[in-house]
């Protein structure tokens, strides 16, 4: 310091000024020094940049590239289709697929929502219009704010989603909500027609009935919404909208579905318990509807009905008790006897409705004339074994149609044996029996198996085969062979969907009778539809005929194996009208729980409950006079309407309304057929009704429009079989055959639209001779308008 | 060399002055490449947000042609008149920072740092605005002191002058990254006056120790806090624990880099800045190295290291202390911004919100980087070919 100071004060200003020139330029010199320094110190740390960036792209660069791709998945959503609708035959929905709403919950959103009462605001919302514990909501978004995906609630309709989302317009504090859309199946109808329509669960996955055979033409394919970069640059989002499923339209008919199920279960409940204690009224159950002129299946149930909203509930059918007690292999046993279908998955042994077949096989192989006489004694040895008669009294002679009338199995085994086991064999072939009739309901049981061999059948075999022990059959093969023995012998291939539409509702393909085969002649047919009339005429099916009708048919009542137990089938396989057989209806008992099980009255009494309901709803006549006593019967049942109640004429609507009945189906069904009827204008030329909109002829039994170079007569054809002719009834070739009561009661009220039946078809074909009654004339045009008018053109 | 001189001598009337034409090409090259990346970059957006693609191409394109403007006249003026003007330059950087705080203030993404000007809606960020303040002001002020830079009181007067547009910039704006540049242009400026090495480097070692302790302690209490500058430490050691929210950017930045391969997917190919939200920011390289590949990358930094290369050369030749301080400011400011940014993209560092220049968007910050490339060529028009032998 002292040295410093020293110096100083002799420098000169020169000095000075040299000096501080120097001080400057060691300044500038160690400046200059520093500034090559840092830019090393900056070039090096952008080289070490530099060596990041390579490190991360050859170490990293396939981890990551991965990374990149996975993201562009979050772009793209699903889209569901929408299962397609199964309708009856008037368009009534029988399943369909309703848009429902999965609550997701975005923590994430109200976490960083700027809102500071997001969170209160949005529970608050959320307890109002949902029913969440808006507790333990607020706990999921305090413990997880990251969360961005909560299911909350599932499958929510949207009438409870629609105040939420009114909430959360007016409230912008209401964040982190939103909304998945998803298809739910619906069966508005709950337990009707179950086993026919089956169920879909959360898959879009059918299970039993239509549901599973159609899966394929009911669902649709996903949509899908994603985004993608344009060569703009621009995100563009495209849409590829879902194909919805096709919608299928079906012949089965809610009316007379609801008819047969009400006396099914009516039946079963009567019985319930009665004789096997604890146990449900029959142990199977099974009616089939049908229209035997084409195949088409117009209703058909089975017992019990479950609720296909909820298959797996077993609470309408065990105490809770008894469900909480069975292991998981007896609960899916017994959902899937609920579940299966009796009328096509069950076999069993048809009993004497088969010796329709055998006796028709007869006919037409020409083993049989029509002339012969057997002679029943009650009972028939055959190679050792004696086979009884169910009348162990015997019948004494018997001729064909008596065979029948009576149910003789005597006179089957010798009819059995002219006919030959080959001969009975092939025609059994020929009725589709041991094959599948191909029904469209999933789940039809093989057959094949069940038949005999007819090589290795003995003659004992042979004679049990004639009344149908021996062999198993389903109803619905039953059914349809049934239907080709009365329509003229023509196999038609049984089914339930008649049109299939698409999602627009075009449609996109009819599905027409089917003929598969030609099982016997038209003239066997009529021979033996003038026998199975005689069965219910003065036969052992008496007690199926439905006041004011004329009905043909066959009981049947099947020992079960093993033998000797006491338990039965029984059965009936009925047709109506008649001589035009526009509907088929078999009904099959599997063990009705009673004492003494082997009466086909059982049967009987189901099927004449359901035609008498259902025929006037069909458009089918009465062509009988009611006795009071059946009068008054209807009257109960309110089945009268005015065209067949003279007294009722004045106060038709009137007594419709008051009258109370606790079946609430008529009440929907009779108004609503009598306003349609009063609702439409009648062309006085044609006898069309005339609608309102369009002015078009309508047909008045169906209201399809009229197509005028058709002649639409299929609903009389038939009629050429009209029964009503008296002829010999040896003449089994004449088609014209046998003596029916229906021809007597051409003066009578019932009998006037049966004549205005006669007189329709005669516009199709006047050379076919037909009776015609003036009288009958009138009265078809004053009360039965569609038929009656059509007389008068 | 003499005769090469003579006959340059010949052609040019200035034949003493030297002009930096490999600087004026390097940031000209700089301009076009960042214009073309950031529309590559914003279209994305700008179309989703302003159905216009060219949105921020236009802005930016607006802004660089102002700011050329401003570096020919910064070219034209005499740098020498900063020296004069500089406490004024001061005083109207700290103020147009205060401004913030008066109804001109303007918020955007949260956070208050921009000033409206007029109703053009054009806006102006003042931090951009200090940087080249305190270049200036500094300039002016070492070279005041002169040899008197040593001292302690020299140094504590220069961290006070400082420290209060620091302090500014950290609490109105809350803009940790443009303070912490800030204090890193006026640290590099006093650390080559000082002829000093020993106190930088000890002072260095001081807060190389003091962020280890601090990473430490972060780790140590693991948990998040409150704070974000927490979550964002802890987000830089982990970045996939925080891959939802704090280190989203970061993440999504690395992803487009190793991606990217070495010569990328091409220009205008990225599919993350999709991904990124605002890429046209501070994350801008990462989508040059998707698309351009680490090739291209490579070349950005090279880019920048032959610009701080041309400022060494104009600063070790400037005719004089100030020239040569002025330009050591814009090339600590340069330096500083590039390495932070690449640092950040490349989670070599925690994020900050460093921007890279000319590529970056951002309009005040291309205007006043080219108005500190004008001070550049100035300084070194006026740098004598002698001195530069």
């Amino acid at each position: 310091m002292s040295n410093r100071r020293r110096r100083k004060r002799p420098l000169t200003k020169e000095e000075r000024r040299q000096k501080e020139k120097h001080v400057k330029r060691q300044l500038f010199k160690s400046m200059q020094q520093k500034e090559v320094l840092f830019f090393w110190l900056v070039m090096v740390a952008l080289i070490g940049l530099s060596a990041r960036v390579i490190y991360l792209s050859r170490e990293k660069g396939t981890e990551y590239s991965k990374q990149v791709l996975a993201q562009q998945r979050y772009d793209s959503r699903t889209l569901p289709y929408k299962r397609g609708e199964i309708l009856d035959a008037n368009g009534t929905k029988l399943a369909y697929s309703e848009k429902v709403y999965n609550l997701i919950l975005d923590a994430n959103a109200i976490t960083e929502s700027r809102k500071e009462d997001a969170l209160t605001e949005t529970m608050g919302a959320l307890g109002r219009c949902f029913d969440v514990d808006v507790a333990e909501l607020t706990r999921y978004v305090n413990d997880n704010p990251n969360s961005q995906y909560y299911v909350v609630d599932k499958r929510l309709p949207y009438d409870q989603v629609a105040p939420f989302l009114e909430e959360k317009e007016e409230n912008a504090s209401i964040t982190g909500v939103w909304f998945e859309e998803e298809y739910k199946r619906q069966y508005p109808g709950s337990t009707l027609a179950s086993s026919v329509v089956g169920f879909t669960g959360t898959d879009n996955n059918g299970t039993y009935g239509l549901e599973e055979f159609y899966n394929a033409t009911l669902n649709g394919s996903n949509g899908r919404e994603y985004g993608y970069l344009s060569e703009e640059s621009t995100l563009e989002r495209t849409t590829i909208p879902a194909q919805d499923g096709n919608t299928l339209v079906t012949s089965i008919d809610v009316n007379l579905q609801s008819i047969i199920e009400k006396y099914m279960n009516q039946f079963a409940e009567s019985h319930r318990g009665e004789y096997r204690e604890g146990e449900d009224g029959v142990k199977n159950m099974g009616v089939i509807m049908m229209n035997p002129k084409t195949g088409e299946i117009m209703a058909m149930s089975d017992y019990p009905n479950f609720d296909l909203n909820n298959p797996k509930d077993l609470t309408p059918f065990l105490t809770e008790s008894v469900i909480s007690g069975m292991n998981d292999k007896e609960t899916y046993d017994y959902l899937n006897k609920l579940w299966r279908n009796f009328c096509i998955s069950d076999t069993y042994e048809p009993g004497s409705v088969a010796k329709a077949l055998t006796i028709s096989a007869g006919l037409d192989s020409g083993k049989l004339t029509g002339s012969e006489t057997f002679f029943c004694g009650g009972k028939l040895t055959v190679s050792g074994h004696e086979i009884k008669c169910h009348n162990h009294s015997g019948h004494g002679m018997v001729d064909l149609s008596g065979a029948l009338e009576k149910s003789c199995n005597v006179a089957l085994m010798q009819i059995g044996e002219r006919e030959g086991k080959d001969t009975l064999m092939e025609y059994l072939y020929n009725f589709n029996i041991g094959l599948k009739t191909n029904i469209d309901l999933s789940g039809e049981a093989r057959t094949n198996t069940l038949v005999y061999d007819p090589e290795k059948m003995v003659a004992s075999d042979l004679a049990i085969s004639t009344f149908g022990q021996g062999y198993n059959v389903t109803m619905i093969q039953m059914a349809s062979a049934f239907c080709s023995i009365i329509n003229g012998g023509k196999y038609y291939e049984p089914h339930v969907v008649t049109e299939i539409r698409d999602s627009m509702g075009t449609t996109i393909k009819k599905i027409e009778p089917r003929i598969l085969k030609q099982t016997i002649s038209a003239t066997t047919s009529d021979t033996m539809r003038e026998y199975l009339t005689n069965v219910c005429e003065k036969g052992t099916g008496t007690t199926a005929v439905p006041a004011g009708y004329v009905i043909g048919g066959k009981t049947g009542t099947a020992e079960k194996q093993p033998r000797g137990t006491g338990n039965y089938v029984m059965s009936f396989m009925g047709f109506a009208p008649a001589d035009d057989p526009q509907v088929v209806v078999y009904c099959v008992i599997d063990e009705p729980n009673v004492a003494d099980q082997p009466h086909s009255t059982f049967a009987q009494e189901v099927v004449r409950q359901i035609l008498t309901e259902s025929l006037p709803y069909l458009h089918i006549y009465r062509t009988r006079e009611l006795t009071e006593e059946e009068q008054s019967e209807l009257e109960e049942l309110n089945l009268l309407n005015a065209s067949e109640n003279e007294a009722a004429v004045d106060s038709e609507e009137g007594s419709d309304q008051t009258e109370e009945t606790d079946d609430t189906l008529e009440e929907n069904d009779n108004p609503e057929q009598q306003e349609e009827e009063n609702a439409f204008a009648i062309d006085p030329d044609t006898g069309y009704a005339i609608d309102p909109d369009s002015g078009d002829l309508l047909r008045t039994d169906d209201f399809s429009p009229v197509d005028p170079t058709s002649s639409n007569l299929d609903g009389l054809i038939g009629v050429e079989n009209d029964p009503s002719q008296t002829t010999d009834n040896t003449t089994g070739a004449n088609p014209l055959a046998a003596t029916s009561p229906v021809g007597d009661q051409n003066d009578s009220s019932g009998g006037q639209e049966k004549q205005g039946v006669g007189a329709g078809f005669a516009i199709g074909d006047d050379s076919i001779s037909i009776e015609y009654n003036p009288d009958s004339l009138r009265g078809g045009n004053s009360e039965s308008s569609d038929f009656g008018a059509g007389a008068g053109f | 060399m003499s005769q090469n001189r003579s006959r340059g001598r010949r052609r040019k009337k200035q034949p003493e002055n030297f002009f930096d034409y490999t600087l004026l090409f390097v940031v000209l090259f700089l301009l076009v490449f960042g214009l073309i990346v950031l529309y590559s970059v914003s279209a994305y957006e700008a179309n989703i947000k302003f159905q216009d693609g060219a949105y921020y191409l236009k802005k930016q394109l607006i802004a660089t042609g102002f700011g050329l403007a401003i570096m020919v006249g910064a070219f034209l003026v005499d740098y020498h008149i900063w020296e004069r003007l500089a406490v004024p330059a001061y005083v109207v950087s700290i103020l147009s920072v205060l401004l913030i705080l008066s109804p001109l203030g303007r918020e955007y993404n949260g956070a208050r740092r921009w000033l409206e000007v007029g109703s053009s809606g054009m806006s102006v960020q003042p931090a951009e605005i200090v940087k080249m303040g305190i270049i200036i002001f500094l300039a002016a002020l070492i070279t005041a002191l002169g040899p008197g830079i040593a001292r302690w009181k020299s140094i504590g007067l220069i961290a006070a002058v400082t420290l209060f547009p620091f302090a500014l910039i950290l609490f109105i704006t809350r803009n940790l990254s443009s303070a912490l540049i800030i204090g890193g242009i006026a640290f590099v400026m006093l650390f080559m006056a000082d002829p000093n090495y020993k106190k930088y480097f000890v002072l260095l070692l001081v807060a190389a120790a003091v962020i280890v302790l601090l990473l430490l302690y972060v780790k140590g209490v693991g948990q998040k806090t409150g704070d974000f500058r927490f979550n964002r430490v802890l987000a830089w050691m982990n970045p996939e624990e925080y891959a939802d929210d704090t280190s989203f950017q970061t993440l999504q930045g690395l992803y487009a880099i190793g991606s990217g391969d070495f010569f990328g997917k091409g220009l205008g190919e990225s599919i993350q800045k999709m991904q990124l939200p605002e890429a046209q920011n501070d994350m801008v390289f990462s989508i040059i190295c998707e698309e351009l590949g680490v090739f291209g990358g490579l070349c950005v930094i090279a880019l920048f290291g032959v610009l701080i290369y041309r400022c060494l050369l104009v600063a070790n030749n400037a005719p004089d202390t100030f020239g040569a301080l002025l330009v050591v400011g814009v090339m600590g400011h340069f330096s500083l911004q590039v390495i932070l940014n690449i640092a950040v993209v490349t989670n070599t560092i925690p994020n900050t919100g460093v921007t890279l220049p000319f590529i970056s968007y951002g309009g005040t910050s291309v205007v006043f980087l080219l108005a500190e490339i004008g001070l550049v060529l100035n300084v070194s028009l006026r740098t004598t070919v002698r001195e530069q032998v």
